[in-house]
C-alpha cells in the first residue's frame, strides 16, 4: 500500500488513450503512457510516426479528439495554464528570436514562465553559464552557431526549472561534438530528478537515454518497457548485414527460402536478414547468395537491438 | 497583463531591430511628404502677390501698402524670378511695373499694369482681390488729382484723403471661391493633406508588410513555444496584436508629431487626431494578424503587403484625394479603412470638427478593427496546428 501511494505521487505524466485525426486521417490513435519523477521517456519511431503531434497534445499546444492527458496533478488542455507551468518543451525547431540576445531570449521566456526581478536575473545568468554561452550573451543569436542556438534552445526549455522536460528530437542537423555535449546535458537531468519525455527517431540516442522506450509508429504504440525488455521481445532473433553486387532481388528471394530466415530487406548495394541464430546461419547464407551471382564486399551479424525491435514488430527499418 | 505587454515588447523591438524598418518607417514618409508638400501643396491660405519694377516709386509704395492692408502677402523681386515662381506656382499673382507707368501715375496721368495670375485654382481669387487694391489705388490718386487740380496743396490733399479713410469704414469685398472642391480643401496648409495622406498609407503598410515577423516567429516555432508556457490563448494573441498595434502607433504618432514639428502640419484637435490614429493603428494591428495567420511564407507576405497596402492606400484616398473620385470610386473607398480615417482627419483639420462629428468614422473604424482582430486570433490559433 505503502509503495503504492509513493508510485503514485511520483508520477508526473499520465497520458490514456490519445486520439488525434486530422480530417479523415488518424495521426495518434490511443496512445497511452506515463512519465515518474527522475525518468527519461523515449518516443522512438520514424518520421511522420506521429511523435511531434503527441508532444503538441502533451504541451498543450493542440486539443486532443479524445483521451486524457494529467499533468503534475492538473489537466492538460490548450486553455489550461496550471498544468503548463509544470513543463519546459523544447521543439525541434529552433525556438528563439534571432534578433534577441541570449539573454534577451532567456529573460522574454522567463517572464512568461512565470519568473521576475532578482529570480529571473539569477536563473538566467546561471542557465548561460550551464550553456556555455555567459560571454556570448549580449551578442543578438543570429551570429551563433548551430550548436549554440541548440543549446540556447533547450537553455529556455530549462529555465523555469520544469517537472516536465519535453524534447522533441533535440538533435536533429547537430555536428556530433554538439550532439554529444546535447546528449550529456540530458543525462545530467535525469540525475536531478527531473522527468524528461523525449522524442527521437536515433536509436543509438533512445538507448543511451531512455529508462524506457516506447516504440511508435503510424499513430500507435506498437511496445514499450526498457531496452532490454523490447529486445526480449524479437525473441532473440540477429541481424545480418549482407554488403555487395550483384542480383539483390534475386538473392533476396532465395534467401527467404531457408529455413531460420524471418526476414530479407533491402536491395541495391545490400541486404538486411532477421534470422535466428545468427551465427549458426551465417555460412549457408553467404553460400546462398554467392550461388545466385552476389559479390560480397563484407558481412555482419547485428545483435538485437531497437533496430531490430522496430523490424520486428513493423516489418520495415527505422529510417524507412 | 505582464505576459501581454512581455510579448508585445518584444515584438516591438524586432521591428526596430531590422535596420531597413528605420528607413520605411520614420525617414522616408517625412521625406515624402516634404516632397509632396513642396511640389502640389497648397498654400496656407494667404494670397501671394509678387512685385517687379518700380523700385522705390510713388506707384509701387502705394500698390504694396494696399496689398498688404487688404492682408495679401507681398514679395518683390526681378521680372525673372517673379515669372519664375508663377510657374512654380510659389506665388499666385505677378505685378509688373514699368518705369514709364510709375512716372506718369506719379504725375496724375493714366498708368497700366502688367498682371499675370498662375494656373493654380486659387490664383483666380486672388486675382479679383488684386484687382479690387488696385482699384482703390487708382481711385486715390484721382481724388488726389482732383484736389490739386482745385488748387489744394499736395500735403492737405494728402492730409484730407488720409483723414476721409478714417472717418469711413470702407465696404469690404470678400472673394468666395464656389468650386466645391476648392472648398472641400480650404482651411488646409501646405503640407496638411499630404501628411494625413501619407500617415494613413505608410502606418497600413508598414503594419502589413511587418506581418511577416509574426510568420517568422510561427514558422520558427516561437508562438508555439509561447503558447506552451503558461499563458493563456488570448493572452499570447493579445500580446502579438498589441505588439503590431504598437508598431503603428509608435509610427503614427512620429509621423504626426515630426510633420507638426518640422512642417507646421496642422492635425487640429490633438485629442482627436490621436483617437483616429488610435483606432486607425487597431485596424492595422488586426489586418497584419491575419495576413500573419494566413501565409506561411514571410517573403510571400511581405509582398502581398506591399501590393495589398498600396492598392487600399489608392482607393481610400491615400495617393488622391477622394474628393476627385468619381461616385462608384467613393462607393468602393468606403470598404477601406483609409477612407474612414481620412474623412476623420478632413473633420478634424479643415473645419474644426468635434467629437461627435466624427463618431460614424470612428465606429467603422473600431468595428473594422474588432472583426479583423477576431478573425485573426482564430486563423492564428489554427495555424498552429497546419504547422503539425
Amino acid at each position: 500500500m505503502t509503495t503504492e501511494i509513493q508510485t503514485r505521487k511520483a508520477r508526473v505524466l499520465g497520458v490514456e488513450g490519445l486520439i488525434k485525426r486530422f480530417g479523415e486521417h488518424t495521426v495518434v490513435d490511443g496512445v497511452s503512457f506515463h512519465i515518474e519523477a527522475g525518468e527519461t521517456y523515449g518516443l522512438l519511431g520514424p518520421n511522420g510516426a506521429g511523435k511531434t503531434t503527441i508532444i503538441s497534445m502533451v504541451a498543450g499546444l493542440i486539443p486532443a479528439d479524445q483521451g486524457s492527458i494529467e499533468l503534475a496533478g492538473f489537466a492538460m488542455t490548450p486553455t489550461t495554464t496550471k498544468a503548463k507551468a509544470h513543463i519546459g518543451l523544447v521543439p525541434q525547431e529552433l525556438a528563439i528570436y534571432p534578433c534577441l540576445s541570449a539573454r534577451e531570449n532567456l529573460l522574454f521566456f522567463g517572464r512568461l514562465q512565470g519568473l521576475s526581478g532578482q529570480d529571473l536575473k539569477k536563473r538566467t545568468g546561471e542557465v548561460l553559464d550551464l550553456l556555455g554561452l555567459g560571454d556570448r550573451a549580449r551578442e543578438q543569436t543570429k551570429k551563433f552557431s548551430g550548436g549554440m542556438k541548440r543549446r540556447l534552445n533547450i537553455g529556455i526549455g530549462l529555465l523555469h526549472r520544469p517537472t516536465l522536460l519535453i524534447l522533441d528530437e533535440p538533435t536533429v542537423g547537430v555536428d556530433p561534438q554538439s550532439r554529444n555535449s546535447i546528449l550529456e546535458s540530458v543525462e545530467g537531468l535525469a540525475t536531478e530528478g527531473m522527468a524528461v519525455l523525449y522524442t527521437t527517431h536515433y536509436m543509438e540516442e533512445a538507448e543511451r537515454l531512455c529508462d524506457r522506450i516506447a516504440i511508435i509508429d503510424e499513430g500507435r504504440i506498437q511496445a514499450e518497457g526498457t531496452r532490454n525488455q523490447l529486445v526480449e521481445l524479437t525473441g532473440g532473433v540477429d541481424r545480418i548485414e549482407l554488403r555487395g553486387s550483384g542480383n539483390t532481388t534475386a538473392t533476396a528471394t532465395a534467401l527467404r527460402q531457408l529455413p531460420g530466415v524471418q526476414h530479407v530487406d533491402g536491395g541495391g548495394s545490400g541486404l538486411t536478414l532477421t534470422v535466428l541464430n545468427g551465427p549458426g546461419l551465417l555460412a549457408p547464407i553467404v553460400a546462398e547468395a554467392g550461388r545466385m551471382g552476389m559479390t560480397l564486399t563484407s558481412v555482419e551479424i547485428v545483435r538485437p537491438d531497437l533496430e531490430s525491435v522496430f523490424l520486428h514488430l513493423t516489418g520495415k527499418a527505422l529510417r524507412d | 497583463m505582464r505576459s501581454i505587454l512581455g510579448i508585445a515588447r518584444v515584438e516591438v523591438r524586432r521591428f526596430l531591430r531590422d535596420r531597413s524598418n528605420i528607413f520605411f518607417v520614420f525617414i522616408f514618409p517625412l521625406l515624402l511628404i516634404l516632397l509632396l508638400g513642396s511640389q502640389f501643396g497648397a498654400n496656407s491660405g494667404q494670397a501671394r502677390v509678387a512685385l517687379s519694377g518700380g523700385t522705390g516709386t510713388e506707384l509701387e509704395k502705394a500698390l504694396a501698402g494696399q496689398l498688404e492692408e487688404d492682408g495679401i502677402q507681398v514679395s518683390k523681386a526681378g521680372a525673372e524670378a517673379v515669372r519664375d515662381q508663377l510657374s512654380r506656382g510659389r506665388t499666385d499673382v505677378g505685378i509688373f511695373i514699368h518705369d514709364d507707368d510709375a512716372t506718369a501715375y506719379a504725375g496724375g496721368q493714366p498708368a497700366a499694369l502688367d498682371v499675370v495670375a498662375a494656373s493654380q485654382s486659387a490664383a483666380q481669387a486672388v486675382l479679383q482681390q488684386v484687382r479690387a487694391s488696385v482699384q482703390v489705388v487708382s481711385t486715390e490718386r484721382r481724388q488726389q488729382s482732383v484736389l490739386e487740380s482745385a488748387g489744394v496743396g499736395v500735403p492737405e490733399a494728402v492730409a484730407a484723403l488720409e483723414q476721409s479713410r478714417n472717418s469711413v469704414e470702407p465696404p469690404r469685398v470678400e472673394v468666395v471661391d464656389t468650386n466645391d472642391v476648392t472648398q472641400a480643401f480650404q482651411g488646409l496648409g501646405r503640407f496638411d493633406l499630404g501628411a494625413a495622406q501619407q500617415l494613413l498609407l505608410f502606418v497600413f503598410l508598414s503594419s502589413l508588410t511587418g506581418a511577416a515577423t509574426l510568420i517568422k516567429a510561427r514558422r520558427l516555432g516561437v508562438i508555439a513555444r509561447v503558447m506552451a508556457a503558461p499563458v493563456s490563448s488570448w493572452q499570447a494573441l493579445a500580446g502579438q496584436a498589441l505588439g503590431r498595434f504598437g508598431i503603428a502607433a509608435v509610427q503614427g504618432g512620429y509621423i504626426m508629431i515630426g510633420t507638426a514639428v518640422l512642417f507646421g502640419v496642422d492635425w487640429g484637435d490633438p485629442l482627436l487626431a490621436g483617437l483616429v490614429l488610435v483606432l486607425f493603428c487597431a485596424v492595422c494591428a488586426a489586418a497584419a494578424m491575419v495576413i500573419g495567420a494566413v501565409m506561411d511564407n514571410d517573403g510571400a507576405a511581405s509582398g502581398v503587403g506591399v501590393g495589398l497596402g498600396l492598392v487600399l492606400a489608392g482607393l481610400g484616398g491615400s495617393m488622391v484625394p477622394p474628393e476627385f473620385f468619381s461616385d462608384t470610386l467613393q462607393a468602393v473607398s468606403r470598404f477601406t479603412p483609409h477612407r474612414w480615417a481620412y474623412d476623420a482627419f478632413a473633420d478634424i483639420q479643415r473645419h474644426n470638427g468635434t467629437l461627435a462629428d466624427i463618431l460614424p468614422q470612428l465606429g467603422v473604424l473600431a468595428a473594422m478593427a474588432l472583426a479583423l482582430l477576431a478573425l485573426g486570433s482564430f486563423l492564428l490559433q489554427r495555424s498552429l496546428s497546419r504547422a503539425l
